[in-house]
């Protein structure tokens, strides 16, 4: 029965061979990705499009996110996706210790992240700055200020939730006892470079262009 | 049994390539910030979204490996980029025609 066969440890399921598994496995990522790039891009583009309705608005509500946070976070993210990439190669040189301590290091960088974001949430939160009907910030009131933090939640949040979900395979995939069967720590790889890629576009509409 | 020596270089070289671009990754964001300070007026949002692209090809064409990857994946994100240039045609005109 075909999806009895094994190489080594791996389970081929209706495949020939480990290659070819390894192949679609990885085809069937970047499908994902690219839905998940769509996604995101849909968030993009009420974006452009409020941001050309509103520019001053806009602009400064850029001015009110914690650019500091927003910089160190970009960082920390590149950082992680580095690190993120060396433990996929050491992985592939047969270097599971280093992987695996990689791995661990990139957890802890995204963990950072989630606490910073945290941190710029509680702010913003305390004052006053929230999404939809219930933003109160009296300092910057007016069409499309509302509207621009409603995108910042619904951008920074949505972004959060993949870095959370990241963390949780990646931090599974870290502990675990069979880190180097299979092909999974570079399909858990590839979704964290997502994950930065989004950050680098979401850092200087949110932070940085005023 | 060992590595042929090619194989060997080929991933030493990889994780060269990786730390390099690691490297041009953080000299880019020094520079969005850096750039973020000039008074560029309606230049700063071109520069900014071009450094942010400079940056995401590194990471998909290094990190990613999508330079020596197999042509089907490059393909599926193509199509993925394909709508999104769709997309932003269709905000650019929505915005340029109000």
């Amino acid at each position: 029965m075909a999806g009895a066969e094994r190489a080594g440890e791996i389970e081929l399921g209706p495949y020939r061979e480990r290659a070819q598994r390894d192949e679609a496995l990885r085809l069937g990522m970047f499908v994902f990705l690219g839905s998940e790039t769509l996604l995101f891009a849909g968030l993009f583009a009420l974006y452009a499009g409020y941001r050309a309705e509103y520019p001053l608005m806009f602009a400064r509500g850029v001015e009110l996110n914690e650019e500091w946070i927003g910089s160190v976070n970009t960082l920390v993210l590149l950082v992680s996706s580095m690190s993120a990439a060396l433990a996929e190669l050491s992985l592939r040189r047969g270097r599971a210790g280093a992987a695996r301590a990689l791995l661990l290091f990139t957890v802890l960088l995204g963990c950072l992240f989630l606490g910073l974001k945290g941190l710029e949430y509680a702010q913003h939160w305390q004052q006053g700055i929230r999404p939809g009907a219930r933003y109160a910030y009296a300092a910057l009131a007016g069409p499309g200020s509302s509207l621009f933090f409603t995108l910042y939640y619904l951008m920074t949040g949505l972004h959060a939730l993949h870095v959370a979900a990241g963390l949780i395979a990646l931090t599974w995939l870290g502990l675990s006892a069979r880190i180097s069967a299979g092909k999974t720590v570079e399909l858990a790889v590839l979704y964290w470079h997502l994950v930065d890629i989004v950050w680098i576009f979401l850092w200087p509409l949110l932070y940085l262009i005023r | 049994m060992a590595a042929p020596l090619s194989d060997t270089l080929t991933e030493e070289g990889e994780g060269r390539r990786i730390l390099l671009a690691g490297g041009a990754l953080l000299a880019l964001a020094a520079g969005s910030w850096g750039l973020a300070h000039v008074r560029l007026g309606s230049l700063a949002a071109p520069v900014a979204l071009a450094i942010a692209t400079l940056k995401a090809l590194v990471v998909a064409l290094v990190f990613m490996r999508l330079a020596h990857g197999m042509r089907a994946a490059r393909f599926a994100l193509g199509i993925a980029l394909g709508f999104i240039a769709l997309l932003s045609v269709g905000v650019a005109a929505d915005v340029l025609t109000r």
